[in-house]
């Protein structure tokens, strides 16, 4: 429930990040119904309007649709695209982030393998 | 798009009136203490004549409600200039209001104590007499006025104090209007009084003064203290109606 | 619908133009911050939109109509601010119940429930009141009365961080269940951010910016790396802050102009790019010269 409220990124990102987590981690099925603008708006304490532009960036990468009326609902791909979306670019920009910052120290890219092979998931936990 | 109240400015004027009288009651408390010090000071009478011999003598003293009237008209005076000052306007825009409604409530207030000030100032007589038969003081007698000439006396009482308050009310919006005024009027009035006193030559200022107030019909004493306290306030709500508050 | 509209709206003290030449738009139904360092006329705007000023140049509607004097705009025009004034005579309660009268679509359940939550008595004289518990009551008055145009002056001054963080909650949550209005002045922006859907900047009494908070956020960026990359970088771009640091190396907070090229470039060129949060962003778009303090203590 807690946003990171650094000041820096912008809230409607990180709620739709929130949102994509929610239906990654399963707590949304497809063609389930997801909260409203005003829902989110109170659980965060954020400006509705906020809350509506996350949604609707969703939308636009159909993560989610519209029924008029009704709300918004988890389109049947969703869990899919969000998959995709951050191989390509979240994951995307962080490994180039440290290619250049192991340039930077003159780290060779075997080593930087290697360090990635190293690292142990299990320990570090999320 | 959201409804907008819409408020006429009678219903403005009426609630700014009835909001008046739940917060202004230090003004009539200073009614009740300015009239307990009226009776205290006509226990001195307002005149006395006496006369004696070698073997009696008489002093007679006459009482009357005069002195607890005229506390009446200074407390009306004072009253008026108070309420145009900035802490009471400013509470009247804490609430819905424009000037002409604050101006208009305010009026209203004042008529109305005007009205409770003039009966209570009468009624002390009342008090007077029962004061002075309880305390025994020699013997005592009084006059009695039948029902008309105590309305008579009740209604010429409102307006004198009507009067007094109505130009009050233009004195302390001129020194809202600007603080010089603080300071010109009163020496303004005094500095006629004196000028005036000194050379006999006042005769404007006391043939308006005697136009107003030695109208021995009540008729034309209303219309005349009617239309020069309509003046004033209406004088007062120009002068206030572009004002900036708050 | 546009609730205020304002054109060149100029308001002038003796030889001080609080306002000058202010022109914008609000539109119904929206949360805008005002924003502006002390002395920046967010006050003297706030009480001509009240009513309660005169404009000295230029025109302002408020539902269309013009404030001054003005009996709809004293309706539905909840003005709030920390030098509020209420009859001495009267205690808290009594000075809901006026309120009460006054207002059409006040609230009353909510100002008891109000009232108790923040633990007022009855009996409480306002004037007794300390600074935060004024700005709490105040508050109360300025939410239950539900007016159409809300507008809160400073209204947190002297309040503690729990009771500003309720108060934020609250005016949302009613915000939520009763659309309106509202029109919040303060010089903290990053307390108040969340809640806002626009910002309105204002500096010496001219606006200079009025835009979506979100994208507030990402209006500008900071530039950190030698003087001369950073100089290079920054040419032809338009520099707000500019700070030396250390012996050769500079920090430059610069407009964003969305060109993803521009920041691979200048990630490449060795300089970091930082996030500038959007309070910063009013902070050096208001502050009088483009270094800020450090200018005062520059020797030669």
């Amino acid at each position: 429930m807690i946003l990171n409220m650094d000041g820096t990124k912008p809230i409607y990102l990180q709620i739709s990040e929130w949102l994509e987590r929610e239906i990654l981690n399963g707590n949304f099925e497809s063609d389930q119904k997801i909260y409203s603008q005003y829902q989110l708006a109170e659980m965060f304490t954020i400006n509705p309007a906020t809350a509506a532009k996350g949604l609707t960036l969703l939308v636009e990468e159909n993560i989610l649709y519209k029924k008029r009326g009704l709300g918004m609902f988890v389109s049947n791909h969703a869990k899919q695209i969000i998959l995709n979306k951050r191989k390509n670019q979240t994951l995307k920009k962080l490994v180039l982030e440290i290619v250049m910052e192991a340039e930077r120290l003159n780290v060779s890219r075997e080593e930087l393998i290697q360090m990635i092979q190293a690292v142990n998931v299990e320990e570090a936990g999320e | 798009m959201m409804s907008l109240s819409r408020i006429s400015l009678q219903e403005v004027v009426k609630k700014q009136y009835s909001y008046k009288f739940r917060s202004y009651i230090q003004v009539f408390l200073s009614l009740v203490f300015i009239q307990m010090l009226g009776i205290l000071f006509s226990f001195n009478g307002v005149g006395m004549a006496g006369t004696s011999s070698s073997t009696f003598e008489i002093d007679i003293h006459f009482y009357s409600s005069d002195i607890v009237v005229i506390f009446t008209m200074l407390w009306a005076f004072i009253t008026s200039i108070l309420i145009t000052t900035q802490a009471y306007r400013n509470d009247d825009f804490a609430f819905i209001t424009n000037r002409l409604s604050s101006n208009l409530s305010n009026m209203l207030f004042l008529l109305t104590i005007s009205m409770v000030g003039g009966l209570t100032a009468l009624l002390s007589s009342h008090v007077i007499r029962i004061l002075m038969y309880v305390l025994g003081r020699s013997e005592y007698l009084y006059t009695t006025t039948d029902v008309s000439e105590w309305i008579i006396g009740f209604i010429a009482t409102v307006l004198y104090i009507l009067i007094c308050s109505a130009v009050g009310y233009f004195f302390g919006t001129l020194v809202q209007l600007h603080k010089v005024f603080a300071v010109l009027l009163p020496v303004a009035f005094f500095g006629i009084l004196i000028v005036g006193a000194g050379t006999m030559n006042e005769t404007i200022i006391q043939e308006g003064f005697e136009f107003i107030f030695k109208e021995t019909s009540l008729a034309i004493f209303i219309v005349k203290i009617g239309v020069l306290a309509a003046l004033l306030f209406t004088g007062s709500a120009l002068m206030s109606n572009r004002m900036e508050v708050r | 619908m546009n609730i205020i509209e304002c054109s060149s709206l100029t308001k002038v003290y003796g030889a001080v133009k609080a306002l000058n030449n202010l022109s914008f738009e609000l539109q119904e139904n929206k949360i805008t911050g005002l924003i502006g360092r002390n002395g920046a006329g967010k006050t003297t705007l706030l009480k001509i939109i009240a009513g309660y000023y005169r404009e000295t140049l230029g025109e302002i509607k408020v539902f269309s109509e013009k404030p001054f004097n003005n009996l709809l705009v004293s309706a539905n025009v909840m003005y709030i601010n920390d030098q509020m004034n209420f009859p001495t005579a009267l205690n808290l309660k009594e000075i809901l119940n006026v309120s009460s009268t006054f207002y059409e679509n006040w609230n009353h359940e909510l100002a008891d429930r109000l009232f108790d939550y923040f633990a007022f008595q009855q009996t409480q004289q306002y004037n007794n009141l300390s600074k935060g518990m004024k700005s709490t009551f105040n508050m109360i008055v300025g939410l239950s009365a539900r007016c159409a145009l809300t507008v809160f002056d400073e209204p947190t001054t002297g309040m503690d961080a729990g009771v500003r963080k309720d108060f934020y909650r609250a005016l949302l949550k009613d915000y939520i269940d009763f659309p309106r209005t509202i029109l919040l002045s303060s010089h903290h922006l990053d307390e108040i951010e969340d809640i806002l859907e626009d910002v309105l900047l204002i500096k010496d009494g001219t606006k200079l910016l009025h835009i979506p908070v979100e994208e507030l956020k990402e209006w500008a960026i900071g530039v950190q790396g030698s003087s001369a990359a950073v100089n290079d970088w920054i040419k032809n771009r338009e520099v707000i802050h500019s700070k030396n640091v250390g012996l050769d190396r500079m920090y430059a907070v610069v407009k964003q102009n969305g060109s993803e090229s521009e920041i691979q470039r200048a990630k490449e060129a060795g300089l970091a790019i930082t996030p500038i949060s959007s309070s910063d962003v009013c902070v050096y778009l208001t502050s009088k010269n483009k270094g800020g303090i450090d200018d005062v203590f520059i020797k030669d």
